[in-house]
């Protein structure tokens, strides 16, 4: 396995690369956000641990830069800043997890591990419809490469909507896909959702059929990669 | 208009006041002197009329016989007897008087006689060929008269000539001038009275409207004051809105400078922790031990410096709904492995009076613990709740508290801070936040099996 870990603090640095050579993991050090930036778009890594206030530029950006080059590695965000709105910004930005400095070394192994168990796993494709896409594997979806930023009940309709694009999902069938048995199973709140998931992807993606349900549709002029390639 | 205590200095008291007091002053300077324009006028009129009988007089009167004969008149006013309009030819006697007592008279005088004042003869030699005026009893009771004399020489004889009217007419039309004039003046004085009270009002409107915008920005529902005022009050809401921005760059300030001295704090005590770890022995202990103390302080320090910043920063506005969205994508990523499912619902115009950092603190902190201690599952809603209140309410599906131990959490509210880490509820930082916004945390039972968290917080019009 290796890991790539972006820290300035030269002594954390040594002591993180020391325990993680331990732990029995590959470790790419990189000090500033140039560097990272090259190594995560050049390199295969398996988990990347980054450090937010970097010199050059700052790990947020960094993050954003790969997340838009589709690099999939799974990102720990390793950083000082523990208010929720910066842990909101990392996990926007497209981390898997965070954790605030001071930390204990047994804490992030521990996350680094659970990390790189859920994104080995599922291989499922991708999905897409004009420029939706949704990739199962890492839970995440764009309309025309801008990342959608969706709840996971969000995140399942859309999912579930996608696996049967074309056809009429009923209000019905929807809640008995989206929540589990012991949800309480109010299907009016199915507007609740299909309005915000509206709301985040395009009014005009998702068409209502009256008295029968609801049917994801490619808008107008947006061609669909998947039938027009064949 | 706001009222004012009577001892306090009022601008439009001080308005009203002047232009009350400089009115009256001139409403009764101007009536005084037309009252006087209008006597001199109506006196002027009636002397020339008494002055052009004397003329007749002297042209008319005549020697013969060594007694002086007056010309005849036709005027019924001069022949009837105490009618008001008299005349007397007298002759100057050598002790220097007036003898008044001659022949020559209106028949309108009858049996009395006309008399001047003593210093009559005095004024007719001093001013000769012209009239003089002089004011005298009438031959009725009361009556007052006013006459004119001219002394002229008939035939080589000395005589002076006097006529006088009843002088009551003219003073009754005087007094009605000055009536009318008065009346006139006193509802043209209540008229501008009123405009002043008017105008002082109208006047100093943009200045209870600039009070208006200060208190908005306060409470926080607007983020500065608009700068359409008048020419001499623009400076003034410019200077206002460049008080509120320094305000809110030195709060900016102070924040992130005590946030930036905390944060570098971190990563030398993340060293100290690690270093520790890697090499154990009593020396370990103690770092260990003395890092963690020292994580506390920055957390507490760091979280007391932003309550404070907020105490004297204007208010804001939060989207509810929002913050709630991005807290669950953020908090379901967290708990991925665990699998945890967040449920939200708020109105999209429920907005929260205050920052939106606080927000995201106060419900980040609750959901976290709800997703940490439920099982799977966490409910969040969010609605208003009575006047200027909103109300969040965070449940989960763990094992919960039983009404002893929310007690005992809810008792411990400001000591919350001094409860190791990890071993209470982390209520703390959503206690403290909820506190500096007057707000109130209760605990419950949730219909979904765990604890119910319900905060009540400030809410911002829509």
């Amino acid at each position: 396995m290796r890991i790539l870990l972006v820290e300035d603090d030269p002594d954390l640095s040594r002591q993180l690369k020391l325990a993680l050579g331990d732990a029995g993991y590959a470790v790419d050090h990189a000090p500033d956000g140039e560097e990272a930036q090259f190594l995560g778009e050049t390199e295969p890594y398996d988990a990347v641990i980054l450090d937010l206030g970097l010199p050059r530029v700052d790990g947020v950006s960094v993050l954003e830069r790969w997340r838009r080059e589709n690099m999939a590695s799974p990102v720990l965000i390793l950083t000082a800043r523990a208010a929720w709105s910066e842990k909101v910004a990392g996990f926007d930005a497209g981390a898997d997890d965070y954790l605030t400095k001071p930390f204990h070394t047994e804490e992030l192994l521990a996350r680094l591990r659970a990390l790189l168990r859920r994104s080995a796993g599922h291989a499922t494709p991708s999905l897409s419809i004009g420029g939706l896409r949704l990739d199962p594997r890492a839970a995440r979806a764009s309309v025309n490469g801008e990342p959608l930023r969706l709840t996971s009940l969000e995140y399942r309709l859309l999912h579930y909507l996608m696996m049967h694009q074309g056809r009429v999902i009923s209000r019905t069938e929807l809640v008995e896909h989206l929540y589990d048995q012991d949800f309480d199973r109010d299907s009016n709140t199915i507007e609740v959702f299909i309005g915000r998931v509206r709301k985040k992807i395009g009014a005009d993606r998702i068409e209502t059929v009256r008295g029968l349900g609801y049917r994801l549709t490619c808008p107008a002029g947006e061609a669909d990669p998947e039938t027009a390639g064949t | 208009m706001t009222p004012v205590g009577l001892g306090r200095p009022s601008l439009a008291r001080r308005l009203v006041l002047l232009a009350v007091g400089w009115s009256f002053a001139a409403l009764v300077v101007t009536a005084v002197v037309l009252a006087l324009l209008f006597q001199q006028a109506a006196l002027r009129r009636f002397e020339q009329t008494l002055g052009v009988l004397v003329d007749n007089l002297i042209a008319g009167s005549t020697y013969e016989g060594g007694a002086l004969v007056a010309p005849a008149f036709t005027d019924a006013r001069a022949l009837r007897a105490y009618s008001g309009l008299y005349w007397t030819i007298a002759e100057p006697t050598k002790e220097g008087r007036l003898l008044t007592a001659t022949p020559a008279r209106s028949r309108s005088l009858w049996d009395a006689e006309l008399r001047p004042p003593e210093d009559l003869l005095q004024r007719v030699r001093a001013n000769p060929g012209r009239l003089v005026t002089f004011d005298a009893a009438g031959p009725q009771p009361g009556e007052r008269l006013r006459g004119v004399a001219r002394i002229a020489t008939i035939d080589g004889h000395e005589s002076v000539f006097l006529a006088a009217e009843d002088r009551a007419p003219i003073d009754r039309d005087v007094r009605n001038f000055v009536a009318a004039t008065a009346l006139s003046f006193v509802v043209l004085g209540g008229g501008l009275i009123l405009a002043v009270f008017a105008q002082v009002r109208i006047g100093l409107r943009p200045l209870f409207r600039l009070q208006g915008e200060v208190a908005a920005v306060r409470g926080g529902k607007a983020d500065r004051v608009q700068e359409a005022y008048p020419t001499e009050l623009e400076p003034l809401a410019q200077e206002l809105n460049a008080l509120v921005l320094h305000n809110q760059e030195t709060v900016e300030r102070q924040r992130t400078h005590v946030g930036n001295l905390a944060h570098a704090l971190k990563t030398p005590i993340s060293v100290m922790i690690t270093e520790a770890g890697q090499r154990p022995g009593p020396l370990a202990d103690v770092v260990t031990h003395q890092a963690e103390v020292m994580r506390q302080q920055v957390d507490h320090h760091l979280r007391r410096a932003r309550a404070a910043a907020r105490a004297q920063g204007p208010g804001e506005r939060t989207s509810v709904a929002e913050v709630l969205d991005e807290l669950s994508r953020t908090l379901e990523r967290i708990f991925q492995a665990k699998g945890v499912i967040i449920d939200w619902d708020a109105p999209d115009d429920l907005w929260f009076a205050g920052e939106r950092q606080d927000l995201l603190e106060i419900a980040g902190n609750a959901m976290e613990n709800a997703g940490k201690f439920g099982r799977r599952r966490v409910r969040v809603r969010a609605d208003g709740a009575g006047v200027g209140l909103l109300r969040l309410v965070i449940e989960d599906d763990g094992p919960g508290l039983s009404p002893d131990q929310r007690e005992e959490v809810i008792q411990r509210g400001a000591r919350l801070d001094e409860s190791a880490p990890g071993s209470g509820l982390g209520l703390s930082i959503i206690d403290e936040l909820v506190r500096a916004y007057r707000g109130s945390l209760t605990l419950g039972a949730s219909p979904l099996g765990g604890l119910s968290v319900a905060i009540n917080l400030p809410r911002a019009q829509a």
